[in-house]
């Protein structure tokens, strides 16, 4: 494994957006991230900017209203990016998938990486979501 | 008459290539830039490390052995991201800033003494020229926020300027403490004066503290992390940078940080000094890591300030504690 790969897999760093969801999922996304389960020991750090990004972690189900933002936050990440759908909403729309005004689950704007079923997911199934697209980089 | 230019000249010019041979090393390998990339490195290790422990997590783990090579996997993943210049930044000064951000640090390391008592490079007034090289870096942070355009960018860039206005002086003045004390403005004078007295921490333990609340402004930890408070404009000054330039500025910020140690231990606690049988430059180690764990220590146990709160907390009191220091030192106390 040549050593930019290498670099890569060691130091993903995640930016959370929500797009509509009840927050249920970023509660136990941001519980990953504290002394319990403390993602840094993976290399993971949270960033605030999309600029600094490499994975985007987007709970929650596409809205009319937040659907360009997403996108635009997607294009705002520098090359190479992926993308986490964090729970059932993220998904398929889960309970608002009938919804007058949501579109449905991520993967009909952008291309997803990894699924991380849940409603919502514990903070084991993200850490174990993460490890599984890190696997995903390491076969390119 | 019977010299022989030519051998001479060869002589000559064997002798200066010998010695700029070891100069080259001593500026790029040891204990010049590689030498300082590898501190850079591993401080900012210790730094996440023992923050990580204060907060009772592990921090990086998996990473090489006890996660010791996160910054350099963060670093090289970083240099093979794509590298973005926005369409309306000013582009001139946004690609060179995070040059600057990283290349004025590591020159200014050079004047402070490692491998021995005396630096790379010495002469008399080199404290000043710390002074100023901590005042550009400043300028570049401004000019770096203010290039690109972004309105986030653009606060942390005002917040940074401001934040200097109340620190600086502060600084300025509590760092001539020690060289009112060992009679020299220049750090290798003042390291060696300490070596035949006192530890200036002894002498001037207010100074110490003055001057270590100043560096955490300085590097823009925790409670002065106002120009890039995350959870308010994003990340500062830094939003628009990526990819390469990111890289830069991370290691920039690494590079400050072993000169701020590297300062706390010439100026306060002793310097790279013979001890036993110990070589210099292992105490210099055991004493900036020290000095880097007392400021991850005061990062990790404060909250934020407000830009206000900081600005008149510095000037009411760090301000006039600095200006006792300079008094009591002048009244014979601790000079
Ligand atoms: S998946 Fe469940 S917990 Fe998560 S945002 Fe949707 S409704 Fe809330």
């Amino acid at each position: 494994m040549n050593l930019f790969k290498w670099a890569r897999t060691k130091s993903p760093w995640i930016i959370h957006f929500n797009t509509g969801g009840c927050n249920g999922c970023d509660i136990e996304l941001t519980a990953a991230l504290t002394p319990r389960f403390d993602l840094e020991r993976f290399g993971i750090l949270l960033e605030g900017s999309p600029r600094h990004a490499d994975v985007l972690v987007v709970t929650g189900p596409v809205t009319l209203q937040v659907k360009d933002r997403l996108v635009r936050i997607y294009e705002q990440m520098p090359e190479p990016k992926h993308v986490i759908a964090t729970g059932t909403c993220a998904i398929s729309g889960a309970p608002f998938k009938e919804c007058y005004n949501v579109h449905g689950g991520i993967d009909i704007v952008l291309p997803v990486d990894a699924y991380v079923p849940g409603c919502p997911p514990k903070p084991e199934a993200i850490i174990d979501g993460i490890s599984k697209l890190i696997q995903k980089i390491k076969k390119e | 008459m019977g010299l022989d230019y030519a051998a001479v000249e060869k002589e000559v010019c064997k002798k200066m290539t010998a010695e700029t041979i070891v100069s080259m090393i001593r500026i790029l390998v040891f204990p010049g830039a590689l030498f300082l990339f590898t501190l850079a490195f591993f401080y900012e290790w210790v730094d996440r490390k023992f923050f990580a422990r204060l907060q009772n997590r592990y921090g990086p783990l998996h990473t090489g052995p006890h996660g010791i090579l996160q910054p350099i996997a963060d670093f090289f993943k970083l240099l093979s991201k794509e590298d973005i210049t926005p369409h309306a930044s000013d582009k001139l000064v946004f690609i060179l800033a995070p040059i600057f951000y990283f290349a004025l640090p590591l020159t200014t390391l050079f004047v402070i003494p490692i491998l021995s008592q005396t630096s790379l490079i010495s002469f008399e007034g080199d404290l000043i020229f710390v002074i100023f090289a901590f005042t550009l870096i400043i300028i570049t942070v401004f000019l770096a926020g203010w290039s690109s355009i972004n309105r986030f960018s653009t606060i942390g860039s005002m917040r940074a300027a401001v934040q200097m206005l109340g620190y600086e002086i502060p600084m300025g003045l509590v760092m001539v403490g020690p060289a009112i004390a060992a009679g020299s403005l220049s750090i290798s004078r003042i390291v060696e004066w300490q070596s035949l007295n006192f530890w200036l921490i002894l002498l001037q333990p207010l100074g110490f503290a003055v001057f270590t609340v100043c560096l955490l402004a300085e590097l823009q930890f925790v409670p002065f992390d106002i120009p890039e408070a995350e959870t308010e404009i994003v990340a500062g000054w830094r939003t628009e940078f990526s990819g390469r330039k990111l890289a830069l500025l991370r290691l920039g910020r690494d590079l400050e940080l072993v000169l701020a140690s590297a300062l706390i231990t010439s100026l306060y606690l002793g310097g790279s000094q013979q001890f036993w049988l110990i070589p210099p430059i292992v105490i210099f180690l055991v004493k900036t890591t020290f000095a880097v764990m007392l400021l991850s220590l005061l990062r990790a146990v404060f909250a934020r300030f407000r830009i206000d709160q900081m600005l008149s907390g510095m000037w009411k009191y760090l301000l006039p504690l600095a200006a006792l220091q300079i008094i009591l030192i002048q009244l014979g106390l601790g000079g």
